[in-house]
């Protein structure tokens, strides 16, 4: 119970900003457009959101792993698994199996991850360097497997965007509960809260950083599913897309881009909030332009509020 | 001391040049490290550790009956060797995590049942500790810097402990740290060196050296200066060969 508690504390403490946004936006939501939100349309409209909520907690795991730990190409690597399944298994093999498709996604996921790991943790190229290698080459790759949009996607794939969205976030959830149970969890987590404590703690801190690519990697593979059953379809350009929004649902969420605190609650609720900043937008007609200047604004203050927060909360606790 | 050692420091040179050395370290024994800041004796605790690689030399350690050469730090750590840093802010411990995490973390695989972190042995193991090193941690799910700079080096000290280290090294342990916790660890020291362990302490104060160690090696640009043991320690003798002049 003490470990639940002091979770929740921590959550508080550092997503505190982001729950604020969501009550607030959640309540103009509601008042704008309360039959969105009726039960009946939660399906659709979990749906709507998972790719944002995927791609955002497929960000995280290596930003918690800390020293400019980061995988900028989570969103070509979602791209990346929406050609794989849709036009080089679906349409070109014929392969409509859900588990052979799934079990694709997540192995090309993990491939990906695996490449990022070895760039970053084993050759040590700078993680934002290699990372942007892979999101140049994968968009690239994207592009030769689907020129141009195509479809359709299996009935079962779009259910997953619609009355079985939830499943897919579900699936991540529980692997992230479980990592979290394992000794693992906690080698991530003094790893990203500072390195060289790590090391001389004696904790592999190059096989904690690698895994923390895998998990992303992952992550990234279910993301890639999601994008694929909301589309319905396979899209070279859309994937991409979801790298700077995802970071910057992460670091909403209060998970400190140094590595070592917040999780993945904190970044789902990052993504949530975004979302919901979206829909409250667009229900105004607002351009997109407006609506990235928003996301930056959002972002910026809600890192500075959270920075004072933190200091405030130090200040307090300091002797 | 018919004993096989259980280390064995050969022809080591700790930097280009300097003139080499050999050394064995026995079960149960305290070693001193001393000399004046930035003389090598930090370095040398470093190479025992192997987080320095020594320019010239090899250490060794004893493993089932024969002796492997140190390969690196983490090899050492799967071979009996705890290092407990100097900075303790900057390398030791994690000012995000809890006071029960931080003492954890070394050895994390051995509170898990069935693959799980179980919290409740995790605790028990700490418990241990806590009584024996008289850590004043009322709730060991608090941050780690909650507690006083005395506190947080017990917790650190035990997490060194936990690994059950054949040979700990502990760089300028009571630095900062208050009289009474001091003598506290004092008592720790000599109880696992009376277990068999051996322990290299570099420390800054000669008194303490004087009072904890069977034997001192003071270091002098980089080189071995002089050993000292049993009745030629003494803070003339230590403090003469940290100056370099003959005793």
């Amino acid at each position: 119970m003490g470990n639940l508690s002091s979770a929740a504390a921590g959550f508080l403490r550092s997503a505190g900003f982001a729950i604020v946004l969501f009550v607030l936006l959640l309540a103009v939501n509601l008042l704008l457009n309360p039959a969105r939100y009726l039960p009946g349309n939660w399906g659709t409209l979990i749906g709507l959101a998972a790719p944002l909520i995927g791609a955002s907690l497929a960000s995280a795991p290596v930003i918690l792993a800390g020293r400019g730990g980061i995988d900028i190409s989570v969103g070509p690597a979602m791209g990346f698994v929406n050609a794989v399944v849709i036009q080089a298994l679906f349409l070109n093999l014929g392969i409509a199996s859900p588990a052979l498709l799934i079990g694709a996604a997540l192995l090309t996921g993990l491939a990906v991850g695996a490449i990022n790991g070895l760039l970053a943790t084993i050759v040590r190229i700078q993680p934002i360097v290699a990372t942007l290698g892979t999101y140049l080459v994968l968009a690239g790759i994207t592009l030769t497997i689907v020129p141009a949009p195509v479809g359709p996607a299996p009935a079962w794939l779009k259910a997953m965007s619609a009355s079985w969205s939830v499943l897919p976030l579900a699936a991540i959830l529980v692997i992230w509960l479980g990592i979290r149970r394992l000794p693992y969890y906690d080698l991530l987590m003094a790893v990203g809260s500072d390195d060289r404590a790590a090391y001389s703690a004696g904790v592999p801190v190059t096989k904690v950083r690698f895994v923390a690519y895998l998990i992303t990697g992952l992550f990234s593979g279910i993301a890639g599913l999601m994008l694929t059953a909301l589309i319905g379809s396979a899209d070279p350009n859309i994937g991409a897309n979801y790298t700077l929004i995802a970071i910057a649902s992460v670091a909403l969420g209060g998970v400190s881009l140094a590595g070592g605190r917040g999780g993945l609650a904190g970044a789902a609720l990052g993504a949530i909030d975004i979302f919901l900043l979206q829909s409250v937008l667009t229900s105004f007609n607002v351009s997109t332009y407006v609506l990235q200047i928003a996301y930056g604004t959002i972002l910026v203050a809600a890192v500075v509020l959270t920075a004072l927060q933190e200091k405030l909360f130090n200040g307090v606790r300091a002797r | 001391m018919s004993e096989t050692p259980r280390m064995i420091i050969d022809d080591l040179a700790l930097k280009p040049g300097s003139s080499p050395f050999s050394q064995k370290l026995q079960r149960g024994e305290i070693v001193g490290l001393a000399g004046l800041d930035g003389h090598g004796q930090q370095r040398f605790l470093e190479t025992l550790a192997g987080l320095e690689k020594p320019p010239r030399g090899t250490v060794s350690i004893a493993r089932n009956m024969e002796y492997v050469l140190l390969k690196g730090f983490r090899h050492g750590v799967a071979n009996g060797i705890a290092y407990l840093p100097r900075d303790r802010r900057a390398t030791g411990i994690f000012p995000s995590m809890s006071i029960l995490d931080n003492f954890a973390i070394s050895t994390v695989w051995r509170d898990t049942s069935g693959g799980i972190i179980r919290t409740a042995r995790r605790g028990a193991r700490f418990e241990q500790y806590r009584q024996r090193l008289a850590i004043k941690a009322p709730d060991p799910k608090a941050p780690i810097t909650t507690l006083s700079g005395g506190n947080q080096q017990k917790v650190l000290l035990a997490r060194a402990l936990a690994l059950s280290p054949e040979i700990l090294l502990l760089n300028d342990p009571t630095r900062g740290v208050d009289v009474a916790t001091r003598h506290v660890l004092y008592d720790v020291f000599r109880g696992v060196a009376r277990e068999g362990m051996t322990l290299v302490i570099l420390s800054s104060e000669i008194e303490e050296i004087l009072l904890l160690c069977q034997r001192v090696l003071v270091f002098r640009e980089h080189e071995l200066a002089a050993e000292l043991a049993g009745d030629e320690m003494s803070t003339e003798g230590v403090i003469s060969a940290m100056f370099g002049k003959a005793a």
